[in-house]
């Protein structure tokens, strides 16, 4: 018994601490999710980018790896970057939420002054070493954080005044956004902010005005033709420099060609005509999902949007059981972030959405859209586990 | 906080909409529509490209190539690149292919090039100029250096109105075209003579090469290809030696009789204009064409790769007499006496003449008050078929034209003989020579001159058919109008004892390894009456051969000796114009092998022009030594 009392002693005290650490509640239906689609996402990648090898003059030329080699480094530092934010109790970010945001709002004016580089007609990243940092993706996390521990203080008492705070906190860097342009980001910062505003309390009367503003602002944009010009602009402008109109829709042929040629199973990995003969235009990027569509089929890609389903549910199970009104905010930000950039990305790919410049979370290529996917999961991770403390 | 969770709920039924929304779609694309995007993902990956045939060889009928095809390097611009690109590449090229820039800029804005294909600039470029373009295709953005095949005329403008050429299809031949030929722009396709009419036997069966492509069209690896096969090759009746004595003898008697008076002018100072003159030879046993020339000519070659517009211009200007027409079949003539023929056979079957009946020639007949006389009002005294034939006496057949407008008048049946005649030697409709354009020449008659009347009675004022009409008629004057080859036929059935054929070009069909594909067989359309044969030969040999004959002097210099030659001369007034020079005869005379007919447009008497071509030409087909050829001064009849 004697020699059996301090063993088990010992294991009591490791159980205990671990039944106390945080950690024991980290949520694998939200993290195993997010693992599985950044394999998928190294995969897709290397077969909508290995043909770029054979082509001269692209950066990839002479290696069929280099966009695949380059994105498991965004995942590396994505992790990291999420680990960090699990790490961190997230009632402290309350704390430090105005010195991010501002910092997110100084980058997003700094981007448009010469500093920044213009890719496709929009002026939206700054080099930093080898790669683009792009301020516009990081807004998305500011906004969120800045919107929640704003509202967080007034939970139920939204007036005029507070509701117009809110709407300022999204409106300054929505329209440095604007600017750059790059009015994908900006409609997600809009849909952030909507859902925020609406589970902070906002009053119906309140909502519904700021719905009548937001249509006849619409109208008479549109009446008075900027929007309209603005939109065609932006259209084009990130697909192709020389495009015009017909080229998008030729784009958009293309993309809805691809993710047809699927079927059930699809033509199999690496084997999509339409995604290894490069008929779809920036197809490593915002056009991944078409490669999935391809190769995977129904299957492949009813999958990855049910992986998606399941982080966007994870998400707001932990808005509604967490054990603070900040936490539920930010995870309803990062909900509403979630879905409309899926529905969007996805939606164009297949038609049923205007086409706008918006990354998969996940999938697409790049390193800005991957550190604040991760920081999202990582920040609805914090939010999870600490509910019991 | 139960607010929170209605709010909450709404936007996770907010989100379950949207998720449903994409799945439906998904569905929509992949499954309910996907076997339509497969199909699109297919053709949007493969490429078929056409690839033309080599054309089959023209040959004459000894097997000489009158036009064959070669491959050649070309070196061709797509029009488009961009034209400040276009003008830095022009000046690349100019530079090193040693062309002037203007010349290849000229091209490349020919207009007659389809805007689809790429322009040929340069044909047979050196070996190290095209090893040049490839080896630095990024400086020559748009240029293209390939094989290319090129149709050739070894022999220039020789018998170039019958072999036509070929050019660029257009959209008409295109649509004209069934779509089982599967021709493709850019593509070559005879545009006259053999090369039209024999189009789908020269062309050959197009090959096809299947490419997978990417997104910009370039090609990744062929997929499948079938070898296109070569066309066949046609081989003609004509004989290339004797078109080639036929169209210089025309060219050089033309010439000639630009050096002399006509005659019949008052003044006498006007010389003759002979602008176009033509021949056709025919081999009388199966009516095959031995040679036809027309003359003025053009070289086909200049067709090849697009004639430049000048050229187009220049040979569709009336001022050089449009040599782009084919006048032995296309021009239409009064036959004038050489329709003797013709007149002499209807009075003979009609019993108005025998071939030994005499008719008093006084050198003037008067019918209706009205008098027509001979060349020259010459009386020939009494004078039989054989006679009136041999020294062309006007009189005799007007007196047959006469006689027969009377039965007309009197509404005896057998008064329109000479028409029906007419049309039985093949007058009045086209003979069904295998070449594009083929002119059917005119049978006037009462019912004609009503139609023309009813449809224009301000410009024909008299809706019957006058005695003059008839007279007229009868020495193929008036109204009557006959191709070269339809004269030729006419003597042909004649000559043959009565088989009227369809005038035979293509002797065989020859698959590219030389053998046999199918033989062109003789068409002997129907057989016509030839009553009086032996008389009339000996008429038509007296032509020549006699010294009051109208050609006698023609062909002085051709030896008596068998095998001896008969013809009729014939001199056509026209409105407006000078005479109309014709010759029609045959060798032997009395058992003819060949007919030669000639026709000068304003080179005067028959005698005077025609005549002296065909001598040089039975000379030829007799194997003797051909003569010089010159217009003849003129020593009465017509």
């Amino acid at each position: 018994m004697a020699t059996i009392a301090p063993v088990s002693t010992v294991m009591s005290n490791r159980k205990a601490r671990f039944q106390s650490s945080p950690f024991r509640h980290l949520d694998p239906f939200l993290i195993i999710p997010v693992l599985i689609m950044n394999v998928l996402s190294l995969v897709m990648i290397y077969s909508s980018t290995k043909g770029k090898a054979t082509l001269r003059g692209e950066a990839a030329f002479g290696d069929p790896f280099y966009y695949v080699k380059r994105q498991a480094l965004f995942v590396m530092l994505g992790l990291i970057i999420m680990a960090v934010t699990i790490l961190i109790d997230y009632r402290r970010l309350r704390e430090w939420a105005l010195g991010i945001y501002l910092l997110t709002v100084a980058m997003l004016a700094f981007v448009l002054t010469p500093l920044g580089s213009s890719v496709n007609g929009s002026q939206a990243r700054f080099a930093l070493g080898p790669f683009a940092i792009q301020p516009s993706e990081f807004a998305k996390f500011s906004v969120i954080l800045m919107a929640a521990a704003y509202a967080a203080v007034h939970r139920g008492d939204m007036d005029v005044r507070r509701v117009l705070v809110v709407l300022g906190i999204a409106a300054i860097p929505l329209a440095l956004v604007m600017l750059q342009p790059d009015l994908g980001t900006a409609l997600v910062i809009g849909t952030i902010i909507i859902a925020v505003l609406g589970v902070a309390g906002v009053k119906a009367r309140h909502l519904a005005v700021l719905a009548l503003i937001g249509v006849t602002g619409a109208v008479v944009a549109i009446n008075v033709g900027v929007l309209e010009q603005y939109q065609v602009d932006r259209l084009t402008a990130f697909l192709d420099q020389n495009g015009d109109t017909q080229r998008s829709t030729y784009n958009l042929e293309q993309s809805k060609t691809a993710i047809g040629n699927g079927g059930l199973t699809g033509q199999g990995l690496f084997k999509g005509t339409q995604t290894s003969l490069g008929h779809v235009p920036e197809q490593h990027t915002d056009f991944i999902f078409t490669a999935v569509g391809e190769e995977l089929g129904f299957l492949g890609a009813a999958l990855l949007l049910s992986l998606f389903g399941l982080v966007v549910w994870r998400s707001w199970r932990t808005a509604a059981v967490s054990n603070d009104f900040f936490g539920a905010l930010l995870c309803v930000g990062v909900v509403a972030m979630f879905s409309f950039q899926v529905f969007e990305n996805v939606g164009m790919t297949m038609g049923i959405m205007p086409i706008t410049g918006i990354p998969l979370p996940f999938l697409s290529y790049g390193g800005s859209s991957a550190f604040v996917s991760f920081a999202c999961v990582g920040l609805v991770a914090n939010v999870s586990m600490r509910r019991f403390s | 906080m139960n607010q929170t969770r209605l709010r909450l709920s709404i936007i996770g039924v907010v989100v379950i909409a949207v998720f449903s929304a994409m799945f439906a779609r998904l569905w929509y694309l992949q499954i309910a529509q996907g076997s339509e995007y497969v199909a699109q993902a297919e053709s949007n990956s493969y490429r078929t490209l056409q690839e033309a045939p080599l054309r089959g060889r023209i040959l004459d009928v000894k097997g000489k190539v009158l036009a064959d095809s070669r491959i050649a390097n070309v070196i061709t611009i797509d029009r488009g690149i961009d034209p400040e690109q276009q003008k830095i590449v022009v000046g690349r090229l100019s530079e090193l292919l040693a062309v002037p820039s203007k010349t290849l800029e000229s091209r490349l804005a020919d207009q007659r090039v389809s805007p689809y294909a790429p322009v040929p600039v340069a044909v047979d470029v050196p070996i190290e100029a095209l090893t040049f373009v490839s080896e630095h295709s990024e400086d020559f953005p748009g240029v293209n250096a390939e094989p290319m095949a090129i149709r050739r005329y070894p022999n220039g403008s020789l018998a170039s109105h019958l072999l036509g050429y070929t050019g660029e299809i257009n959209e008409d031949e295109l649509a004209a075209r069934p779509t089982s030929a599967k021709y493709g722009l850019g593509e070559d396709i005879g545009k006259e003579g053999i090369e039209l009419t024999y189009e789908s036997t020269l062309r050959g069966t197009p090959g096809k090469e299947e490419f997978q492509v990417d997104a910009s069209g370039n090609v990744l690896r062929s997929v499948r290809r079938v070898a296109p096969k070569v066309g066949h090759d046609v081989q003609l009746t004509i004989d290339l030696d004797i078109q080639r004595v036929a169209e210089s003898a025309l060219a050089d008697a033309m010439a000639s009789a630009r050096t002399r008076r006509d005659i019949t002018r008052a003044d006498k100072f006007i010389n003759l204009k002979a602008g176009a003159g033509s021949v056709v030879v025919i081999d009388v046993t199966d009516g095959s064409v031995v040679a036809l020339a027309s003359n003025p000519t053009f070289d086909p070659n200049e067709f090849i790769n697009g004639i430049p517009t000048v050229r187009w211009k220049a040979l569709n200007d009336p001022v050089n007499n449009y040599p782009l027409l084919d006048r032995a079949i296309a021009g239409q003539y009064a036959p004038g006496s050489t329709f003797k023929l013709v007149t002499a056979v209807a009075g003979l079957r009609s019993g108005m003449i025998t071939p030994n009946s005499t008719v008093e020639d006084t050198g003037k007949y008067k019918i209706s008050e009205q008098t027509f006389t001979n060349s020259n009002s010459e009386p020939f005294g009494r004078i039989s078929l054989q006679r009136a034939l041999t020294v062309s006496s006007d009189v005799y057949f007007y007196t047959i034209g006469g006689s027969l407008w009377s039965k007309q008048r009197r509404n005896e049946s057998g008064g329109d003989v000479i028409q029906e005649t007419a049309r039985l030697y093949g007058f009045g409709r086209a003979t069904g020579i295998a070449l594009p354009n083929e002119a059917a020449g005119r049978v006037p008659d009462s019912a004609w001159k009503q139609r023309i009347h009813d449809a224009r009675p301000d410009a024909f004022p008299y809706p019957d058919w006058l005695p003059g009409d008839n007279v007229q008629l009868a020495v193929g004057q008036g109204d009557s109008l006959a191709t070269p080859l339809q004269i030729a036929m006419a003597y042909q059935a004649f000559a043959s004892g009565g088989r009227l054929s369809t005038p035979r070009l293509v002797s065989r069909i020859l698959d590219s390894k030389g053998r046999l594909n199918r033989e062109n067989p003789a068409v002997e359309v129907g057989r016509v009456p030839v009553p009086g044969r032996d008389t009339m030969l000996a008429g038509f040999g007296g032509v020549v051969g006699s010294s009051t004959g109208t050609a006698f002097g023609a062909f002085g210099s051709y030896p008596q000796t068998p095998p001896s030659v008969g013809g009729k001369t014939g001199t056509a007034q026209v409105a407006g114009k000078q005479n109309t020079s014709l010759f029609v005869g045959f060798t032997p005379i009395q058992n003819p092998r060949y007919v030669v007919s000639v026709v000068v447009e304003e080179g005067g008497y028959g005698a005077e022009t025609a005549a002296p071509i065909a001598r040089a030409i039975f000379e030829a087909l007799n194997g003797l030594p051909v003569g010089p050829v010159a217009s003849l001064a003129y020593e009465g009849g017509n």
